[in-house]
């Protein structure tokens, strides 16, 4: 048996699945304030509903991390960054307690300027002062050669063993100083909050006598184990979504064209499907604002679902995005858009006699007709949700391109079909898969689909290794490791990628996921030729590897 | 306030050979130090995506021998692409201003192509400049080449358009490839003065440069009055290029962005491709998004380590002297030119194609007409080393031609296309119509774009 649990904004969904079908799920209010009495509820109903069957594997998704930035409550957290010479300090200023230190690196990890240790300590004594117990160190190029980085922690625990260090090179590696400093800067942030959360979990979970696999989903919609996850809290943020898609995906299991439009009660969300492969967010996850090195499914969100009520303003005909309770078909005072649905397609959901009774009391004296009303709130509806499509085709279709290859190729997104999931798309998503002339997928368990998407997720790892054969250097862009390669020998492609391999296979057995790295497969091969003179001098290899999002060996689709 | 648009197309998977300067390598370390910056990140800083520019596009502007095809590859028409991406996102207002940060290069390209000369085949800024003619009826263009090598190309394509400004400033071509620029070459009759050369010599320094941007080419451009303004942007007078001998900077290159304020700049040259690239690349996106550069420098930079000579300084202000006079007595001299001159100017050169080794001989006639800059009727023959000897007859007639001009044109193909000629191929370039049309004589085979 199989947990799936995922902790939404208003719902925290559980599944229970035997590898076949859904045996029981379980849906119960959040309660904000305690995430985990909540999440243990659920986990204790579906427990209880095994009825000490064996229970192979837990997967949580939760919203604690997310909320925890929205609201900006982490731990205070001081920046000590090495940016050298380039854009303005300015630039990097991003939070409150930012010191800029001196020390630089090159983008092929040669020195340019040393740090000033004495600066160093006088940084650390101030962040002492304003009573700051946590640092983040980025510098610039650090995922070239992190040495100046890691000796300034060394300074640090050297002046104040009682801080708390984490270095953006061992945080987030690939390139971009601005998003590593804002991955690292809220690690640290939310580190300790999470520990605490995971440590009740486990101790939770020992309690009830449970010794099984617990993992979490990462916003990748790939999942780590929940020990791993202690050092990668961010990774934990915007899990939702990505446990709707991989939920949509797992229910329909094609490599089409599609669009899954999660429809709940207050919000639509929708994320796209490249031949059965859900897309990223170009510039990562973009939290506050600010984009991140955190891997993210691309997803709009619009503040409309099954329970916008409907007004009528001055024979202006309205969708408003406040929820103002249940649809009148389940008793609600409002008729929403759920009973506009339910009203011109003659759904029967719910009690269906509510519907047109408060459609009818809303149109009365208006001088507007109900088919009329149902019309322009179905041409609202479809239309908004059609443009957030149509918006990220274009956004996706025009990404940059650094290769003629890719320019000459093109990119062209056809839709195929509209996968619905959440408790309203059975009464939306039909009607405008019509009006786009494509199919419409509504699986069995779409109200549960999150859930099912965390409790089959396998893991996700994806690692680039930079090789400068000039220097005989390599760095990985994950965990800060960094090395020689074997001097002596013309180094190829060839080697590059089973460097790129070989580590892949190291970090996937620290994380006890090595039944994956067969699956691994390389996203980036690109070599360079070092010339000097008219002579080669070296060659420069970026090579990426990644185990991409996919399920679980044992999961083959819902077959009951 | 808008942002800058950018396109960073390095590719990655085009080289004119592996060795070679122009190759993969060229755009690796700007690429780390642009996307380690993280300045695509910032609101100031809007990035578009490259696309293929059409046939018809590069029609427009060149004679390619025998067809567009066999002068370029895919990586040419997406350099070409970008510009005009850029130059589509500043007129429609989407951006304050934009930079092709492309490859390949363009500014030695001519109007007839018989292959690549100076690493390159197809011209990305008069490619630019005559579809922003067309499509957005755009006349007077000023393009400021700042390449260290002599922008001959660009030259020679504008060379009978007073309309368009070409400015060159780049090392002496007594030192340095391609051995033109000199102060006497300001344009063709009807276009005098439209062509300003300021040939500097080897070594000088940003108080140099500076000198020549704030005395001559600022004024000069605020008297002209241009509509747009291109900056031709080569990176090659820096001091640490393997290829050339000047002692410019990343923050005389970003400081030159903020005074020259192009509308659009596009990559040129530029070979130190570790030292220099990576951080004047930053310099010019800075300057142009209106960032401060102030933090901005090479590894090895010093305020202090270059000093322009009191001899090369009186040497320039000499040079910025003549030049500004052949500028504004440019009417006269033009004036001067339509009594002098019969119905036909003619005139003969001999042009070496380096990378190719082809060498190319040409007659160039120009209609002194009173209306506009005149039709012209190019013939030239070149000895290719692998297709042996080209002969092609090309008729161009320029954007804004006159209808006798376009009518004179257009007999002169039909007279050549309907009777047996000596030439491989005849091509009419009629810029107003926006058509295109060779033959290839011996198949009688017309192809129109």
């Amino acid at each position: 048996m199989l947990i799936g649990i995922d902790v939404g904004g208003t719902f925290t969904d559980g599944v229970l699945f035997d590898g076949q079908a859904v045996v029981t799920s379980v849906k119960q209010p959040t309660d904000q304030q305690n995430l985990k009495t909540t999440l243990l509820k659920v986990l204790d109903d579906l427990l209880t509903a095994s009825a000490g069957a064996k229970i192979h594997r837990i997967v949580f998704s939760t919203t604690l991390v997310t909320n925890l930035l929205a609201t900006d409550s982490g731990d205070k957290t001081a920046l000590l960054l090495l940016p050298g010479p380039g854009l303005p300090l300015d630039t990097y200023r991003l939070f409150n307690d930012t010191f800029f230190l001196k020390g630089s690196v090159d983008f092929r990890g040669r020195e340019l300027e040393a740090i000033d240790k004495a600066e160093v300590e006088k940084a650390v004594d101030a962040i002492k002062v304003r009573g700051i117990k946590k640092i983040a160190v980025v510098g610039k190029f650090s995922n070239r050669n992190s040495s100046q980085e890691q000796e300034v922690r060394k300074i640090i625990m050297k002046r104040d063993p009682q801080m708390e260090v984490a270095i953006g090179s061992e945080t987030a590696g690939q390139l971009n100083f601005l998003r590593r400093i804002v991955t690292t800067y809220y690690s640290v942030m939310t580190q300790s909050t999470w520990e605490d959360f995971a440590s009740e979990i486990e101790k939770a979970l020992a309690e009830r006598g449970i010794q099984t696999q617990v993992d979490i989903l990462k916003a990748d919609g790939g999942t780590m184990p929940l020990q791993i996850s202690r050092s990668k809290p961010c990774e934990t943020v915007f899990t939702g979504p990505a446990a709707s898609t991989m939920g949509g995906k797992a229910l329909t299991m094609n490599p089409k064209n599609s669009v899954v439009l999660d429809i709940g009660g207050t919000t639509v969300d929708i994320s796209l499907l490249i031949g059965g492969h859900p897309l990223y967010a170009s510039k990562g996850a973009t939290i506050q604002g600010h984009y991140t090195h955190i891997n993210a499914f691309s997803v709009r969100s619009i503040p409309m679902g099954g329970d916008s009520p409907i007004s009528i303003d001055q024979g202006n005909i309205n969708v408003l995005s406040r929820r103002r309770g249940a649809a009148a078909c389940f008793g609600g005072d409002y008729p929403t858009v759920t009973d506009v649905f339910n009203q011109k397609y003659q759904l029967g959901i719910g009690v269906a006699l509510q519907s047109s009774q408060k459609l009818a009391e809303l149109i009365k004296g208006t001088g507007i007709d109900m088919e009329t009303l149902c019309r322009a709130v179905e041409d609202t509806v479809f239309n908004r949700i059609q443009e957030a499509i149509q918006e990220m085709f274009m956004e996706w279709e025009n990404e940059p391109a650094y290769r003629v290859w890719e320019v000459v190729h093109g990119r062209k997104f056809d839709v195929e079909e509209l996968i619905g999931i959440g408790a309203a798309s059975a009464a939306i998503v039909p009607g405008l898969a019509g009006r786009m002339q494509v199919e419409c997928r509504i699986p069995k368990y779409a109200a549960v689909a999150n859930a099912l998407g965390a409790c089959v997720a396998r893991p996700t790892l994806a690692l680039q290794v930079h090789i400068d054969t000039q220097n005989k250097v390599f760095a990985i862009d994950q965990d800060g490791l960094s090395g020689s390669i074997p001097a002596g020998r013309s180094f190829q492609m060839k080697d590059a990628k089973e460097l790129a391999q070989h580590h892949l296979v190291e970090i996937a057995k620290s994380r006890g996921m090595e039944q994956y790295a067969g699956e691994a497969e390389f996203y980036l091969e690109e070599q360079f030729n070092v010339i000097r003179g008219w002579d080669t001098v070296g060659k420069i290899f970026d090579v990426g590897v990644q185990i991409s999002p996919g399920f679980i060996e044992e999961y083959q689709g819902v077959s009951r | 306030m808008k942002p800058t648009g950018l396109i960073f197309f390095p590719a990655f998977d085009w080289a004119i050979s592996p060795t070679h300067p122009e190759r993969e390598e060229r755009l690796l370390y700007t690429r780390d130090q642009i996307f380690e910056e993280g300045i695509m990140d910032l609101p100031q800083i809007r990035e578009y995506k490259p696309r293929m520019a059409e046939r018809k596009d590069i029609a427009r502007v060149h004679f390619c021998v025998p067809d567009v095809d066999a002068q370029i590859t895919e990586a040419h028409l997406v350099s070409a692409g970008s510009s005009l991406v850029i130059a589509d996102a500043v007129m429609k207002g989407e951006v304050k201003n934009g930079f092709a940060l492309v490859r390949p290069p363009g500014h030695h390209a001519m109007t007839v192509a018989h292959g690549n000369r100076g690493f390159c085949n197809i011209n990305n800024e008069a490619i630019m400049v005559e579809y922003l003619r067309k499509k957005y009826g755009l006349r007077k263009i000023a393009i400021v080449d700042t390449d260290v090598h002599h922008g001959d190309g660009t030259q020679e394509m504008f060379w009978h358009d007073p309309d368009i400004l070409f400015i060159s400033f780049h090392q002496d071509g007594r030192t340095l490839y391609p051995g033109t620029g000199f102060i006497e070459e300001l344009g063709g009759p009807l276009a005098y003065g439209s062509t300003i050369n300021i040939p500097l010599p080897p070594r000088t320094t940003d108080m140099g440069i500076h000198y020549v941007l704030d005395n001559l080419v600022l004024p000069i451009l605020d008297e002209f009055k241009p509509e747009l303004v291109v900056n031709s942007a080569g990176q090659d007078n820096h001091y640490s290029d393997p290829l050339a001998n000047m002692c410019f900077s990343a923050q005389g290159y970003a400081i030159l962005n903020s005074k020259l304020a192009p509308d659009i700049a596009v990559l040129e040259g530029g070979y130190s491709v570790e030292t220099a690239l990576p951080y004047v690349n930053m310099g010019i996106i800075m300057a142009m998004a209106g960032i401060d550069y102030s933090n901005l420098r090479e590894p090895d930079y010093s305020p202090t380590r270059f000093k322009e000579s009191s001899q090369n300084m009186q040497y320039i202000e000499k040079l910025v002297a003549t030049q500004l006079a052949n500028f504004r007595q440019r009417e006269e001299v033009i004036a001067r030119n339509r009594l002098e001159h019969k119905k036909m100017y003619t005139y003969y050169k001999s042009i070496f194609y380096d990378t190719d080794g082809i060498h190319e001989e040409q007659s160039t006639q120009l209609r002194m007409c009173e209306h506009c800059a005149g039709y012209r009727v190019i013939e030239s023959s070149a000895q290719h080393p692998r297709w042996g000897l080209n002969r092609v007859y090309c008729l161009s007639v320029p954007s804004y031609g006159c209808p006798d001009c376009q009518a004179e044109a257009q007999k002169l193909y039909e007279d050549m296309t309907g009777s047996r000629n000596k030439y491989n191929y005849v091509y009419l370039q009629d810029r107003v119509k926006d058509v295109y049309k060779s033959l290839e004589s011996a198949l009688s085979l017309e192809t129109v774009l």
